[in-house]
């Protein structure tokens, strides 16, 4: 595990995410200022600060693909067929135990961001609007920061399932920013509330955008249960897969 | 010491057998595509035989807890993602097997890259590519070495480096395993495979025979015209 994450920490890309992750939220909290005015005027403030933390999300999502993604890009032009995997699996030859310490160390990376992003995303919203925060709460925190995590853990499963990241990161993008299609179908059925990436989010969010309401533990449970099916087929596959 | 016992796999690999010893350079010959990768492949747990045993030191690769310290690998390309720098890629390496980071240094010395450590390996040149994974090789100081196509990609000085750098390696009583399409290379033993399946085994003198090269033999074994490979 203390190879995978010093293997992560030396990517680039690695970077990108934590920072882009680490720095969104808070931004957002100056950024939205206008948005988070309407909503005080409208009386919706109950998530005010944790809504600006779906953005950082983003950096959690793109920690959670570059751990699989990386080992599937190719090394070089003059050899198309070489990837790291090969390496990867002749120095941790059993496979379960590669992918148990690979989703520690994305996990233990990304909860250490998603608290702290959270923290600094309600604590700033304290400074900058010190009458209509809400109180900081830590259990709120840690829901979001274990929201952060089962989301890049899912990132990691769909990428494991599909070697490639490009396809996990679009899909997540998209849905996470331009459109939500989770969202959308939420319009036709409620039980699309309870599809993995948005259920998460009713562990720290109290309002209700998708006119669906779910106890925070459920949704914990939900997602929870959503993340280890994925993993396991993700593992699955790579136990099936030749490397 | 390094046994393939009846290692099967349909329509690519029949019932291979061989052995490579300790102190000795094997090489492992054979045209493109008769199933070289393959086995090496399988002796290194990437992939699956469907039948037969790869053992290294009496063990499968993948039972090893610390696979670095008894096998050295060299593959296709670097193993190196290509926005690591060199020596980022071989402390992971050496931390994912409990090896001092001392070692990364040295590695970098010994196969000549010393100057390039914080170079990016998707800079690389092919030649320093090999020379990285190499050094990814030598990391764990293992007692077998497995390379497949080594030469692949490199000038001559590059060979001639590398052959002296094998034949170093066996004088200190390592097991060396070389796959190659190319014969200009003194090996101690010699397996050669085609289509599959090992068409001779033993020392060189023995598979030379009554030809007047080893790459007559070979030749002669695997029905290649001189062009075709």
């Amino acid at each position: 595990m203390r190879a995978e994450l010093r293997k992560l920490f030396g990517l680039p890309t690695a970077w990108v995410g934590l920072v882009l992750g680490l720095i969104a939220a808070p931004a957002l909290v100056f950024v939205n200022a206008p948005g988070v005015r309407r909503a005080i005027e409208s009386g919706e403030i109950a998530d005010l600060g944790y809504e600006n933390l779906g953005i950082g999300l983003l950096g959690a999502l793109i920690l959670g693909v570059v751990t699989v993604s990386s080992e599937y890009t190719s090394t070089g032009d003059d050899s198309p067929g070489a990837h790291q995997m090969t390496a990867t699996l002749l120095a941790m030859p059993r496979r379960t135990r590669l992918l148990v310490a690979k989703g520690m160390a994305l996990a233990l990376v990304v909860a250490v961001q998603g608290a702290l992003t959270a923290s600094a995303a309600v604590l700033l919203t304290e400074v900058v609007l010190p009458e209509y925060a809400p109180p900081f709460a830590p259990d709120r925190i840690a829901a979001a920061a274990l929201y952060w995590t089962l989301l890049a853990l899912l990132a990691y499963a769909v990428t494991l399932i599909f070697r490639n990241g490009v396809i996990t990161l679009t899909v997540f993008i998209v849905n996470s920013t331009v459109v939500s299609v989770s969202y959308l179908l939420t319009k036709l059925t409620p039980w699309a509330a309870y599809l993995p990436d948005i259920v998460g989010a009713h562990m720290f969010l109290r309002g209700d955008a998708t006119g669906v309401r779910i106890a925070p533990l459920t949704a914990g449970l939900v997602m929870t249960a959503w993340v280890a099916a994925l993993l396991a087929v993700a593992g699955y596959l790579f136990h099936r897969r030749p490397a | 010491m390094i046994s393939i016992d009846r290692v099967s796999r349909p329509g690519i690999l029949h019932e291979v057998s061989f052995v490579a010893r300790p102190g000795r350079v094997t090489g492992f010959l054979g045209p493109n595509g008769a199933g070289k990768t393959s086995t090496v492949r399988i002796l290194l747990g990437l992939d699956r035989a469907a039948g037969g045993t790869a053992l290294i030191n009496n063990r499968a690769y993948a039972s090893w807890p610390r696979p670095l310290t008894v096998v050295g690998a060299l593959l296709d390309g670097s193993g190196a993602h290509r926005a690591r720098t060199a020596r980022a890629h071989l402390r992971w390496l050496a931390a994912s097997n409990g090896l001092p980071r001392g070692r990364v240094g040295e590695v970098l010395d010994v196969v000549g890259l010393a100057g390039a450590g914080g170079k990016r390996a998707g800079r690389f040149s092919l030649g320093m590519s090999r020379r990285l994974g190499l050094a990814a090789a030598l990391l764990g100081d293992p007692p077998v070495l497995v390379l497949d196509e080594p030469f692949n990609g490199l000038d001559p000085a590059g060979i001639h480096w590398m052959r002296e750098f094998l034949r170093r390696c066996a004088g200190e009583g390592r097991t060396v395993l070389l796959s190659s399409h190319l014969l200009d290379f003194p090996v101690d033993d010699v397996v050669v495979i085609n289509h599959g399946r090992v068409v001779a085994r033993g020392t060189t003198a023995e598979v030379t025979g009554e030809h007047d090269s080893l790459e007559q033999a070979f030749l002669s074994l695997t029905g290649a015209g001189a062009g075709s490979w």
